[in-house]
Order: structure tokens, then sequence, then C-alpha cells
């Protein structure tokens, strides 16, 4: 059981489900998620008091002044008068922890059994369901029988139901319990049940370790890792973690894949099970603080009160302003006890705590001069509260000067429509980045008083860590920004006395599935770059004419020694002289591309090799060279072949014999070969061949052990179309490359290939609805993964001179300016850039750079009709496609034009 | 809160190139990210170059100062501290190169420029020996000089004393107080040769000549050394650097190098004093740059600082003369080379530069300079972090440490976190090593939960 395993997905603004379940969050989300709640979990408090709030009446809190602190007792005159009094309503984001209980156990007969989802938090929680068939392909839901759906069931589209949980009988005094019974009987053909939890409340969303909770009912199901509840037989893992690297070391599980097609499915003895999962929801506590302010005639002096319920220490941030409120000064002494100066900005007085525990309290006694009192509460280093985005400000005068920022409460009715909009900021790191702000000088005092913090208690040196920590990713993702700006600039420094001294591992890692986001693609080759036989050398002269157009990384034509020139038929993988030029060319151009910044993708055809030698029986399945592998590394389901390993654990390649991955000695020596490629040629990451012969799980393996820079995928099949016609909805298509880019963990990108192929139709036939799918989103992989998906428009294969699929002609600058302004990570083709298209890229390059549009931009659909589509990223550019018309409101932004052509435009913020 | 280093101050140099030739701010969005960056990362400062060749450009007495402005101003809204160099120097690296009107003129007075003993010119900077003399179009390069200053002052006066805090001014080559004397090196050079003597252009051989008659001595001043070796050549190879019996010990290597050294003390002096008083009236303090020529340190004739100007032997101290100038112009002293160490110096070379660093200091020590620290190297290793945070905290030599520089590799994934982790360990240097964050913690990729993260990028 572990806490961190499930993770509420917050505010996830759109549905999970069987077929349309995006296996990942919304990227922008994703971001501010981690910087705010997941990198540092708050303390739990448990104060069942925070929960109710408690309105405090000003001649309450003067009565309990006194006994406070000795300055006010001197300070208090009768004859004082209220200046202002006020309460102020705060929400305090606050965690509670909980558990999700899962049970299964056998009801009145042995074939009726029933499970049990339970949830012991408040909230309004829906079970959002579906089910397996025996016998189903792929891992999309379906919906359970209609006897299966418990009363209040409402059905989802065609896949899921949701279900309501309600307060069970078992609740005790104090604790809720909410749950939801599934009755089933197990001779129905039900393979598994599938679920995820989700909060109406919040909006949040439950799942398993990223993943929807999985019921198995039978005992073949694939084990994705989500399984719950695994029955102790089937392997000797604690609970259901570690399941994938189990997976990696069970071959037979291929073998097993087999029985589902027979439907020899062995129904498993049914055992019961119960489960617990922590979990841990956010909720917004109502508490107040209630600031009043007498005048003291005797001591022209103002004393200000303040009063609050909120649990734990209290810390208010504050100053006086003498002007217009924008400027915050330090007052003059005395200062209250517990008080200390920040920066020279502000003072900070830690409120004492009231007897009885439930709050804290605090007096200030300010000069006659001053205008105002303002201030923010601190609750710790991720938490401070404010007055609806602004600084509480107090006026001070004794004339009734009005509150001077306008989100301020003025009466009580005002109070109360504002409640809802009521105060709430949490440490937001990225607020940094519009300004640094007082927010930043904290967390530069967070780094510098960790220094001085040491003898302080050790509590205190945590928060401290944690605080540093999240300045530590701040830092990191500026410096990020700043890097991938400098390097796409044309660099002006040569770098020379480098040492050779190991480099520190950096504390972010650049993810393989994404490199640094902000990558370029370049295809360095086409089907015709074999004919020149020096394809390596004739590319190094193009070398900084990548690199000054914007490209990051460069993937390059398959390098070994192969039965067909283009080197899609590898055989001898040791040898590295091919129709594209000699090893020592490949390496000098390597280097080449790495002096201009230029990073190099080997195309690495993992799936088959061609044999050099026949068995036997006359059948080509020796293999030669250093690998010499024989028929045990072949798989056993291709005739043709007559293979000895296990089955495929994907589709097969016909025309040569298909590598069993399963194999351990197989897969040792491919590692050994890509860390070879990686050592000898500098390979700074993989473009992996026909993935769907294989099973993602294996390149994992292989990514993990080879950390490239960057790797992609090719997972090609076919979109879905009816009677000749493409389908307006693509997303089978895109979920099984989801699904390819899941098993490898995300250690991978793959090819959009639907953004490909909706982009064809789209404007082959002027369909530009078709780039928007059913939820207002870009309908390829990219719209569902962005940070994952290598949007293209043409490769060798499609393209160059075999043309299988080719871009709709005249039409590539679309295409190009589509994905050059979208999310993902945009690859070009060869043919493009050294054509008649290539200033045109050149100025879409430019303008995705300079922009910084990176694979997890965010992007907005503003049209998609019959004749135009525009959408606009990162709130920075708009662009449009299609021969309809489109032109940005200028509304709060000042659009202007800065590139167009036939029929697109691009605009920019100005 | 002062940082735990007694008041080490920490800046970071900006691209040389942070304003283009055509005076905008060249990758401005990368500079604000990384001066977000270096300020949560609790850096004091940037150093801003400001090329002379940019900022008047065109035409004498015309300055432009657009670009750095903005850049001024960059750094005053993110709180951070401005040290400005002002740089009277071409950059090869930067493709900087002097005004094109000062251009215009050497192409027509070469002279104007360095020159070796084969007549080579050293075309990025003014030789020292026209600093007097009407040379560009009637004014002196010190003239021009002091008027770049004046205006600089004028146009930035709403920065000075606040944001501006420091300012250093261009000394020579590089922006250093030498002569050029390894300007040009052959290309596949295994060891470090020591360098030209740069006495050779019409100017410096007429003061030679003037200085040897009043000497006494006219026919020593004909020409440098003749038995000096060349850029490639091993100083040991030839007569003027032996070990023992070099020219270098016998009275005319005294004369010689009495007077190459002068030359370059009364330049440097003079430039100081025009920097000093121009900015006296203001609460900027005034900096210059001296060189680390450590390499043949550890010889008896340190051939490679007496090339560069510095006479500096097993016989004499180099430095003191050095410290005074700076020290009556009340200037600080900025000494690159804070990251090296013998050990990672090739043998052959002979080369010490912490010993030549603690020489400085001591000179400097006696004078009352302070000094500023630079690294040398682009890429410093662990190893050369090391040896600055000794000579940061341990040595407590300099009170402010420029690390140069901002740019692609700096905010690379293989820099960038090392240089965090420099300058987190500075500020963590007096604590016990179990207070400390270790790596486990400091990085997320342990937690579980992190594989939603990942996927959900």
């Amino acid at each position: 059981m572990s806490i961190a395993v499930i993770r509420p997905l917050f505010r996830q603004p759109h549905r999970l489900g069987g077929g349309h379940r995006p296996a990942y969050l919304n990227s922008s989300m994703a971001r501010s998620f981690y910087l705010n709640y997941a990198y540092s979990p708050r303390p739990i408090f448990n104060d069942a008091c925070s929960l109710s709030s408690h309105h405090f009446k000003p001649a309450k809190a003067l009565s309990l002044r006194t006994s406070s602190i000795d300055t006010a007792v001197v300070e208090t005159s009768e004859s004082s008068d209220f200046v202002f009094s006020e309460t102020f309503q705060l929400k305090r984001p606050q965690k509670v922890e909980g558990k999700i209980t899962i049970r299964l156990e056998s009801g009145n007969s042995d074939d009726n059994w029933r499970l049990t989802v339970g949830c012991c938090l408040p909230g309004k929680w829906i079970l959002h369901w579906g089910v397996n068939y025996i016998g189903d392909v792929g891992s999309e839901w379906d919906q359970p029988p209609p006897d299966m759906r418990p009363p209040g069931s409402i059905p989802i589209k065609d896949y899921a139901i949701e279900t309501p949980l309600e307060k069970s009988l078992a609740s005790s005094e104090g604790e809720s319990i909410y749950e939801v019974n599934i009755d089933f009987n197990t001779n129905s053909s039900i393979a598994a049940i599938n679920f995820v939890l989700k909060d109406e409340e919040t909006g949040s969303w439950y799942q398993h370790r990223g993943r929807d909770f999985k019921v198995p009912l039978i005992d073949y199901l694939q084990d994705d890792g989500n399984i719950v509840g695994a029955k102790k037989g089937l392997g000797t893992w604690p609970g259901p973690l570690g399941q994938i690297s189990n997976m990696l070391l069970k071959p037979e599980a291929a073998n097993s894949k087999e029985d589902i097609g027979e439907l020899s499915v062995q129904k498993r003895g049914l055992q019961g099970f119960y489960e617990e999962q922590a979990v841990v929801k956010e909720i917004l506590v109502d508490n107040s603080v209630s600031v009043s302010v007498r005048h003291c005639l005797e001591t022209a002096k103002n004393l200000l009160y303040i009063e609050t319920d909120l649990p734990g220490d209290v810390i208010v941030h504050w100053g006086i302003c003498k002007d217009d409120g924008k400027t915050w000064e330090i007052p003059s002494e005395p200062y209250p006890p517990e008080t200390s100066m920040f920066k020279d900005k502000a003072l900070r007085t830690l409120l004492q705590r009231k007897n009885g525990g439930h709050g804290s309290l605090g007096s200030f006694i300010l000069d006659e001069g001053s205008v105002a009192f303002v201030f923010v509460l601190k609750l710790n280093e991720n938490t401070w509260l404010n007055c609806h985005g602004n600084d509480f400000c107090i006026p001070l005068s004794s004339f009734s000067v009005p509150p001077i920022h306008s989100g301020q409460p003025h009466s009580e009715d005002e109070e109360q429509n504002n409640e809802s909009g009521s105060l709430l900021i949490s440490g937001n790191a990225s607020e940094a980045n519009q300004e640094v702000s007082a927010y930043t000088d904290e967390i530069i005092d967070e780094i510098r008083s960790l220094v001085t913090d040491i003898s302080s208690e050790k509590n205190r040196r945590t928060k401290s860590k944690k605080a540093q920590e999240s300045i530590l990713q701040e830092i990191e993702k500026l410096a990020a920004e700043a890097y991938s700006i400098f390097r796409s600039s044309i660099p002006t420094f040569t770098e020379t006395d480098l040492l050779e001294e190991e480099a520190l591992e950096p504390p972010v890692k650049i993810s393989s599935g994404t490199g640094s986001g902000f990558e370029i693609l370049c295809q360095g080759f086409n089907w015709e770059s074999h004919k020149s036989g020096k394809w390596y050398i004739d590319l190094r002269e193009k070398a900084s004419k990548l690199a000054s157009l914007g490209f990051t990384v460069l993937w390059l034509p398959p390098p070994t020694d192969s039965v067909s020139s283009e080197g899609y038929m590898p055989r001898d993988l040791y040898n590295l002289n091919s129709r594209y030029g000699n090893m020592d060319e490949l390496k000098i151009l390597v280097k080449e591309l790495h002096e201009v910044g230029i990073r190099v993708l080997g195309d690495v055809v993992l799936n088959h090799r061609c044999a050099q030698y026949k068995n036997q029986n006359g059948i080509w399945n020796i293999f030669g060279g250093r690998l010499n592998w024989d028929d045990r590394a072949v798989v056993a389901d291709d005739p043709h072949f007559q293979g000895r390993g296990n089955k495929s654990s994907g589709d097969n390649f016909h025309a040569a014999p298909n590598i069993d991955h399963s194999q351990e000695f197989v897969r040792k020596d491919i590692k050994e070969w890509l860390h070879w490629l990686r050592e000898e040629i500098g390979y700074d990451g993989w473009r992996l061949d026909f993935v769907r012969g294989f099973w993602g799980g294996y390149v994992k393996d292989y990514i993990e052990a080879t950390e490239p820079y960057f790797a992609v995928g090719e997972y090609w099949d076919s979109l879905s179309y009816t009677y000749g016609e493409m389908d307006h909805n693509q997303d089978a298509h895109r979920q099984r490359i989801i699904d390819w880019i899941n098993a490898t963990n995300g250690t991978a990108g793959a090819f959009d290939v639907t953004t490909k192929g909706i982009l064809h139709s789209a404007l082959e036939r002027c369909e530009y609805w078709r780039l928007s799918d059913e939820k207002g989103k870009p309908p390829g992989v990219v719209g569902w993964w962005p940070s994952r998906a290598v949007t293209f428009i043409e490769n060798h294969d499609t393209g160059s001179t075999q043309g299988h699929w080719r871009f709709p002609g005249g039409k590539e600058i679309q295409g190009y300016a589509y994905i050059l302004t979208h999310p993902g990570t945009p690859s070009v083709f060869y043919d493009h850039i050294f054509s008649e298209y290539q200033s045109e890229i050149s100025t879409l390059i430019s303008i995705r750079n300079r922009n910084k549009i990176q694979c997890r931009s965010t992007v907005q659909i503003m049209k998609a009709e019959r004749d135009v589509y525009a959408a606009m990223t990162d709130e920075k550019v708009v662009m449009k496609i299609g021969p309809g018309h489109y032109e940005p409101s200028n509304g709060s932004r000042n659009w202007s034009l800065v590139a167009e052509g036939r029929d697109y435009k691009i605009w920019e913020t100005s | 809160m002062p940082l735990q280093t007694d008041g080490v101050k920490l800046y970071v140099g900006l691209p040389l190139d942070a304003v283009s030739t055509c005076n905008t701010v060249n990758h401005a969005r990368a500079i604000s990210a990384g001066l977000k960056a270096l300020k949560l990362l609790g850096i004091d400062g940037v150093e801003l170059p400001v090329w002379w060749g940019i900022a008047e450009k065109d035409k004498s007495g015309k300055y432009d100062w657009t670009g750095y402005l903005v850049l001024a101003e960059m750094v005053q809204k993110l709180g951070l501290k401005l040290h400005v160099s002002l740089c009277f120097h071409a950059s090869k690296d930067a493709k900087i190169l002097l005004p094109d009107w000062v251009s215009r003129i050497g192409e027509s007075q070469p002279d104007v420029y360095f020159t070796d003993r084969s007549g080579q010119r050293y075309k990025d900077c003014l030789s020292l020996a026209v600093d007097d003399l009407p040379v560009l179009d009637g004014k002196t390069p010190i003239e021009a000089y002091a008027e770049f200053c004046e205006s600089f002052k004028a146009s930035f006066s709403p920065f000075i004393g606040s944001t501006i805090t420091g300012i250093s001014i261009g000394l020579g080559p590089d922006g250093e107080l030498r002569y050029p004397s390894h300007h040009y090196r052959s290309k596949n050079n295994s060891h470090r040769g020591a360098g030209e003597f740069q006495c050779y252009n019409k100017y410096m051989l007429e003061n030679l000549k003037q200085h040897a008659e009043t000497h006494g001595n006219p026919l020593w001043g004909l020409s440098g050394p003749h038995d000096a070796p060349g850029y490639s050549q091993s100083p040991m190879s030839s007569g003027f650097f032996l070990e023992h019996g070099g020219s270098w010990e016998m009275p005319y290597g005294d004369f010689f190098l009495s007077w190459y050294s002068s030359q370059l003390i009364s330049h440097g002096d003079r430039i100081l004093s025009v920097a000093a008083s121009t900015f006296e009236d203001t609460e900027i303090i005034v900096s210059g740059k001296v060189p680390l020529m450590h390499s043949w340190y550890k010889t008896r004739s340190h051939p490679s600082e007496l090339t560069a100007g510095f006479y500096n032997t097993a016989n004499r101290d180099g430095y003191e003369a050095i410290a005074a100038i700076f020290s009556r112009n009340s200037c600080k002293i900025i000494l690159p080379g804070m990251d090296l160490s013998e050990e990672n110096e090739p043998n052959e070379s002979r080369s010490s530069p912490e010993l030549l660093l603690a020489q400085i200091a001591s000179a400097c020590g006696k004078h009352e300079v302070q000094i500023s620290g630079e690294n040398s190297l682009v890429s410093v290793s662990p190893r050369g972090y090391e040896q600055i945070k000794k000579n940061l905290v341990d040595q407590n030599v300099v009170d402010l440490f420029t690390y140069q520089r901002m740019g692609a590799y700096f905010f690379s994934p293989e820099h960038f976190p090392s240089y965090t982790k420099f300058v987190r360990s500075l500020n963590q240097a007096n604590l016990h090593s179990d207070d400390l964050v270790t790596e486990e913690e400091g990085t997320a990729v342990s937690l579980p939960g992190t594989n939603l993260r990942m996927q959900a990028a």
C-alpha cells in the first residue's frame, strides 16, 4: 500500500472511459499539478474544528486582546473608536487522507459474486466503469450487461457506466463510508471489470498507478501492471506493484496470449480479495480572519487587531502604506513579539496561539501617519492566503477611507456574493514567470535561510528542503527555457578546452520520450539516398544549413549491412558499411552534426533480421556476423522461417525472420549492440522501425538500457474507414498508438500517423472540420498525449519515390503550418527541406522557436469548419489553414500577421 | 541575509553578444529566462560586456546605448546587480570588431596596432604606444576612452549606484592589462610557447630608441631582443629565457624588460585614472583585469609573464608595481583563472596557476587592493569548481566572483546542474554534510507516483 500510487487528477475536465480513455493528462494541468501539489505534500491537518467557520465579533476580539501581549495593554485606551472592523472569509487548501477499498467476494451461490468499491472520504463519489468480455481484442471498455448495472447507473456513450456511491450502512460515527456493489455471475462472459473513481465535487479522478483499476475475472488477462487483487498464485510479487518488470521476466506471457484466440479460456477459480488503496484528497476548508482597528486618541496611534481560526502557525507578512497602497513600507518600532524583518520589505509576525488551541491572534500598534495596513497570511512555504488575489488592505485613517483594492468585501451582502470566489492562492511557482514577485524573494530567502536554519528543529528543516526543491524545479524550468532558445540561435562560440571529466548527472533527466521538449526533427534521407553511395558525405555539407534552419535532431537512415540497399532488411548488425557510406564516414558525419548542435537518431530495425545461412531444411534462419544467432532467435509463428522461439508479441513482417524479443539472450545482444552504436558512432537516440512487430515493453527495456536523448517509434497501421470514407472519429487508431507508447512507459514517442491521415482528408477534400475531435481537441495522437506525438506529414515510405501514402500535393505547407505551430514534436521530411518550400519551412520553424512552442504547448481550436481551421497555441501564436476566412480578434491581445502563403496565415502577439 | 561565504558576491557574465552589432538585444527571451533562473538561484548580479565597436560603431563621438539600456532595465527589474565591462577591444569569438571608424584608421595607419617581430599586427585593440597620440582623427585614444566613459555615465545615470555597482575598464587585449604576446599560436602546437614581445610598431620602436639613448646604450634601442624564441618554440630553445645564463638576467635583459613592463604599467595607470576620475563622484567601483600568465611560472625566467609585460622573475616581484597603480586609482583587480590548478595543466608547461594567484593576491594585500575572481575555462570541471571554492571560501582571496559565461552551454543539461550544485554548495559550505539535502532526496525520481507524471507530461 502506498499513498503516492494513487493520485487525484485535479479538476480534469474531460471524461475518462473506454475507447475514449485518454491515458494521459492535459499538459498544462500536469505541470501545475506537479509544481503545486505533487512535489511537496503538505502536512495533513486533522483538526475537526477547522471544518467549521467561525465569525469573530470585534467586541469579543477586543476583550481577548488584553490577555495577549504586554505592549498592547499599555496602548489600550477606553476612548478608542473603531475605525474598521471586518471579517474576511478564507478558503484554506487542506489534504485529507483516506482509502479506497476494493472487495471481491462470493455471494449467495458459487456463481454469484459481488465487487464492492468504497471510499471513506466525504465527497460525491461516482464509479466510472466498464468491462472487458472474453475474446475482446485490445484494451477498450464495453458496457456491462444491463443486469449487472446497479440502480442509479447511467450509461456513458457505448462503453461505460457511471454509478454513484451510496453512503454505506456501515458508516460509523464521524466516518462515512461510500460504497457501490456490483453483482455479477461468473457464467457471463466477462473477463474483467475496469473502473476509475471520480469525485463530482472537485472533478478529480482517482486512478490506479495512472491507469484504470482492473479486476480480472479470468486468468489469461495480459497484465499491464494495473491489476488489483492479483491472485497470489500467479506470481510472487507483493501486491499490485512491480508487475511490468515481472512481465519482462516472463516470456511465456506471449504464449498465453495464444489461448485467447482459441477461446480455451480457463475460468479462474475466482478468489475473493480485499484491498485498500490510500488516497489523498485536497479540499478547501472555510476559515476566516477578522481585523479590527481602533484609534487611540491619547497615544495618537492606531491599534490593529487580527484574529483567525486558521489552525497551526500563522504568520502575518505585513507592512504599511503611506501613499497609494502599492508600496509597502516598514513602520517604525515597536513591533509585536515574534516579529522579524523580511528583506527590508516587510515584517513577519507569528500570531499567538489562542488559549484552547484553536486559532491565533495578534495586535499591532501603528503610527497615525499610515494610510493603510497591508498584509497576507502565510501558513507554510507553499500556502499563502490573500484577499481575492490582492493583499489585504486595511484602511487606518479615522476618516472613512474606502478600501483600496476593489476585490475587498465592503458589506455583509457583498461578502456573501464573493464567498464562492473567496481567496486562495497556494505558492504557485509559475508565478515567478510573470515577474519576480514577493514570492520569488520569498523562495530566495528560503534558499538562504536554509543555511541558517540548521539549528532549528528537524521538521522546519524538512520544510525548507521541500521549498528548496520546488525552487530548484523552477530554476530548472527557466534554465531549460533559456537553453532551448540560446541553442536555437546560431552558435557563435566554439567551446574549446573541454576537460574530459565525468559530467555530473543532471538532476532533471531529459526524457527519452521528449528530448528537451523543444526538439524539431529532420528526417535526413529519402528512398533514393542510398543511390549516391556517399550519402554521409553529402549530408555533411548540409549540417550547418540544417542547424541554422533550427533543427535539433536529425534522423539518419538505417546504418547496417542490409539485403536491400535502403537498409530496412538488416543482416550483419555490426557491419556498418552500407550504401549510405562506410562506418568512418558515418562517424565523421555524426561528429560534425554534434559540432553544429544537432543530435542524431539511428534508425534501428529490431523487428526482423535477414539470415546469412540456411538450416538443415534449407530455410534461411541462421544468422551471421558477430551476432550469430540461430533459429531460436526467430519467432515461432511464421511458417516461412521455421523459428524455434516463442510466438511473436506483435504483428509479423513477412519478408524476413522476425526476431523473438522474449528471449533473454536476444535482448541482451540487442542492448549490447545499441550500446555499441551509442558509443562507437555517437548516436544520441533511436528511430525504431516497425514497432508494431513486438511488444512495447521490450522497447522500454532497450531504451532504459541505452538511455537515449530521444526515441521515436514507427507504429503505423491503417485508420478507420467506412465505405471508403475516412471516419471522423479516429480514436481507436490513436488509442493503439497511445497503447504502444504506454507499453514503453512513455520512454519513446511515436509518429502521429493519425494526424497525418486526418490532415490528408481535411486538406484534400476541404473538410477542415475533421481537425477537431468531438471534444474540441486535435484529433490525432497530439490531442491526447502531445508530448509523445512526433508529428509529420511525409516520410521515405509515404512519399519520396515510393509514395505509398502521399500527402496531398501542393498542400504540404499547410501541413507544416499545422504541425509546426501545434504541440507535439514536429518532424520535417528531407525532400521538403531541400525544395522550393525551404524558406516557408524556415519561417515556420523560426516562429515556433521564437514563441517557444514545444511538445507540451497548449492549443485551443478557434474554428474548425468546412473550409477553414484556426487554432491558438500558448496564447502566443494563431494559425489558420484552408481557403476560408479567419482573423484573430484583437481584443486584449494585439495580433500581427507574421507569415502567410497559399491557404495559410500565422499571427503572433505583438 | 548574507551568504554564508562571508559576503562573496556571485555574478554571472552575460553572453558576449548579448547586444548585437545593430544594437538590439540578442536572444532577449533566453536572457530573461536565464536571469530569472539566476535570481532564484541566489546570484547577486550579472556582468555585461559593453563594446566600443557597438556603442560607438559608426562615427567618433556618436554613441548608441539602446541595446545596453534595455538590458540594464531587464536586470534592474529582476533586482539583480550589474557590473559593466567597458570593452575597448574586439572579440573574434563573438565576432565583435573595433568601431568601423577605428578600423578604417587602422587600415591606413597599421602602426596603431601592436606588432610582433615578424611584422604581424594584432588588430583587436590599439597599441598602448598610441595612448596619447592624436591618431583618431585628431583625438588620442585616451581621450576617446574618456569620452566613451562620460557618455556611458550620462546615459546610464538612472542605474548608476543602484543597479550598476561596478564597471571594469578595458586595458588591452581581451580587456586585460597585457601585451597580446600570445595572439599568434600555430595550430598543432603541442606545448605552449611563451609568446613573443610586441614592441615592433613604429611608435614602440621610437620610444625604445629614445629610452636607450637616455640610458646611455643607444645600440640597445635598435630592436627588441634578438634571441627570444618564436610563438611555437619552447621558451628554453633559445638564449633569452634560459634558466641559467639567459639574456633576461643580463644588464641588457634588465634594461629591455624594465622598459617593456613600464610601458604597460603607465598605460594601465593612464586608463585607470581616466575611469577613476570619470566615476569618482558615483558609488561605482572601478576595476581592471589582470591576466594570469601562469605557464612557465615555475621556471626562473617566467617567460610567459615577461612577454606579456610583467617583469616578474625569480629575482624580482613584478606585481607590486601593478598593484600600486590599482591602489593609487582606488581600483579593484579582476583576476581570472580561479578554476585553474596546477594538476590540470600539462607538466611540460611548468605552470602553476595557484602560486601565481597567491603572489598577485599578496601584492594586492600589501597595497590594499581588492580582488574579484573569474573562471578561465568555458567548461569548469568538478575539479575546477573545487578550486574556485577553495579560492572563495578557504583562501578568502576575493569578495566577488563572476562566472563566465551565460549561453547555450551554460544552461545545457550537461553543465547547468553542476553550476547549480556549485552555487548551492557555496551557500552551504559551512554545513555539516549530514545537514545537506542528499541527491536522492533532491530528485523526484525515486518517489512513487513519478510514473504518472511522466505519462501526464
